[in-house]
């Protein structure tokens, strides 16, 4: 029924509204299918409808074709904005988290999600690999650096992690260091640490 | 940083899917064949001719535009005369998340439908959006949380509300704190949030 | 942009210090900055300043207007107009604010003139922001930003240029419905 199909669809969207929600849920491969088999269904109705002029003398026939072919039309949007949104906040995981997703974020997608991400990382990779030759990391200094060392401290208990010198320093909850800013940027954003302001 | 464009409707936007789904009364001036389901109200096989059925505006716009038309679209409660005069009184204190979550752009849409009150609806939307303007400016720039009366707010209103909270945060920020601290994402401590809960949610 | 940004464009100003080295003139994209002789005064970009401050080779001068009288004047004057007035920096507040967290044994009463820009920059946000609202609310099509700098304008992006777009969609609409009902009537 095109109805309750198409509102189906709008709770496919609802979860995906900017600002109610952060992350992606599982991914309704389910719901999708449903949609799918009622498109078929309208479609087919609307073949047979078309094709047996016998049952329409008085012209309504048309009307009942045009509600539905609405209605798979609008079925087709709502899908195309599901994959589209759910792409769109994936790419900007991708900022965000960096090339490796969470397990708990990656356990709600679907595979050609995962496919999707990793090309798009690849993708960016081979860019930021080209850029003026010798390749700039694009997702570095996103604030404009100040110094070229920062003091932060661990948040986590991280482990061992091997500083440009070659010195290797550990990583452990409350734990306080000296590090080249280009080196911790990373784990800040990742929230392994925090900067310290004075 | 992230290059930040005003809203427009688009194909791929969920903001207008859900905001032409909202229910428009629809009259049929035409026997439909098949679709008495529509019709919660009745079991018939057919829509008869003279059912006023509540509908999504998506489709009581095709309805709307066939030739010669299927039904005649009314008005929902929200933009009828009476609620209109309502928001030109004082339109600074409806809730319009609980009246209509998607007033203006719902609004929009139905003014497309060449009704015969379209300008007057109009009016009523540039209106009620210029005086309700300074309550989401000072809640913007304000507080660095949110306000709980940010909550009465349309959804095309809240998203400007958010951008400016993001903007006014932000200064807040640098004013107190200095610019040039690296923070954690966005994503990330939300993520780490949601961790937390559901860890205390298990014990 | 980020608060940050701003901060980022208004280091490229100049700003006075004396030096306790010398060295030649030292080429940079932006321009040449010294000679360096240790005990004249020499302008610099502030983002130098600070990082010779840092490494204790120079004193800074702070700028004239960094003082409590000419601040408060300063307030007075914007509060007795209806139009912004004229700072004495494009970038006021990005300025006080790195001088004197950085300078603050050389320049007197540092938290008076902290609170005299803090007064100052208040009076303006609000006035900047009350003559938005009226902007919205009377429909005006332009507006002079006249002496508003870059930190303040860039307080009320992306609110103001959304709620504008957003405006001018309603009255699309509207304009086309009524386009329909003088259509109709013919």
């Amino acid at each position: 029924m095109p109805l309750t199909l198409t509102q189906r669809c709008c709770h496919l969207l609802a979860p995906l509204i900017p600002f109610t929600v952060v992350f992606i849920h599982l991914s309704d491969d389910d719901g999708v299918r449903q949609v799918f088999e009622e498109m078929r269904g309208l479609y087919d109705q609307n073949v047979a409808a078309a094709n047996d002029s016998t049952a329409d003398p008085d012209g309504t026939a048309i009307s009942s074709i045009a509600i539905r072919h609405a209605a798979l039309e609008r079925n087709k949007r709502c899908l195309m904005a599901y994959v589209f949104n759910r792409s769109k906040k994936l790419r900007n995981m991708r900022w965000q988290f960096g090339s490796i997703l969470p397990p708990e974020i990656k356990a709600n997608l679907c595979e050609p999600e995962i496919q999707w991400f990793n090309s798009y990382s690849k993708c960016l990779a081979r860019y930021m690999k080209s850029i003026g030759g010798q390749g700039l990391n694009l997702a570095q200094d996103v604030k404009p650096p100040k110094s070229l060392y920062v003091e932060v401290r661990s948040l986590i208990d991280y482990g061992k992690f091997e500083l440009d010198n070659g010195e290797v320093v550990l990583l452990k909850k409350h734990s306080t260091h000296l590090m080249s800013r280009a080196q911790c940027e990373p784990l800040i954003i990742q929230g392994v640490l925090e900067q310290i302001n004075h | 940083m992230s290059l930040c464009q005003s809203y427009v409707p688009n194909y791929f936007s969920i903001q207008d899917i859900l905001a032409t789904q909202e229910k428009v009364p629809c009259k049929f001036e035409m026997q439909v064949k098949h679709l008495g389901f529509l019709d919660p109200g009745s079991d018939k096989r057919d829509i008869e001719i003279g059912t006023s059925i509540e509908l999504p505006l998506w489709m009581a716009s095709v309805l709307n535009s066939q030739r010669p038309s299927i039904a005649e679209v009314g008005l929902p409660k929200i933009f009828k005369e009476a609620y209109r005069d309502i928001m030109k009184a004082d339109p600074c204190v409806v809730d319009l998340h609980k009246l209509a979550q998607y007033f203006y752009e719902f609004g929009m849409c139905l003014c497309m439908l060449k009704h015969r009150e379209s300008s007057e609806i109009s009016s009523v939307l540039v209106e009620s959006f210029k005086q309700r303007f300074r309550q989401i400016l000072d809640w913007a720039q304000h507080s660095t949380i949110e306000v709980p009366e940010s909550k009465k707010l349309d959804e095309t209103e809240k998203m400007i509300y958010h951008m400016g909270r993001e903007v006014g945060s932000s200064l807040y920020l640098w004013l107190t704190e200095g610019g040039s601290l690296i923070t954690a994402a966005d994503m990330v401590i939300q993520h780490k949030k949601m961790k937390l809960t559901q860890k205390d949610l298990l014990h | 942009m980020d608060p940050s940004e701003v901060e980022f464009i208004a280091e490229k100003e100049l700003v006075s210090i004396v030096p306790n080295f010398t060295n030649s003139e030292v080429h940079l994209i932006s321009g040449d900055v010294g000679p360096f002789r240790a005990g004249l005064p020499v302008n610099v970009p502030i983002w130098m300043a600070l990082n010779l401050r840092q490494r204790q080779k120079c004193r800074i001068i702070a700028p004239d207007w960094l003082d409590v009288e000419k601040l408060e004047a300063l307030k007075e004057e914007e509060k007795s107009n209806r139009f912004f007035t004229k700072m004495p920096s494009e970038h006021y507040m990005v300025v006080a604010q790195l001088l004197l967290s950085a300078v603050d044994d050389d320049i007197p009463r540092v938290e008076e003139i902290r609170m005299a820009v803090k007064d100052l920059w208040d009076v303006r946000i609000s006035k900047l922001r009350s003559s938005v609202d009226t902007f919205i609310k009377t429909g005006g099509s332009h507006a002079r930003l006249d002496y508003l700098t870059t930190m303040e304008i860039n307080s009320v992006r992306p609110l103001l240029p959304h709620a504008l777009d957003f405006i001018d969609r309603l009255q699309k609409a509207s304009e086309g419905a009524s386009r329909r009902d003088m259509a109709s009537q013919d």
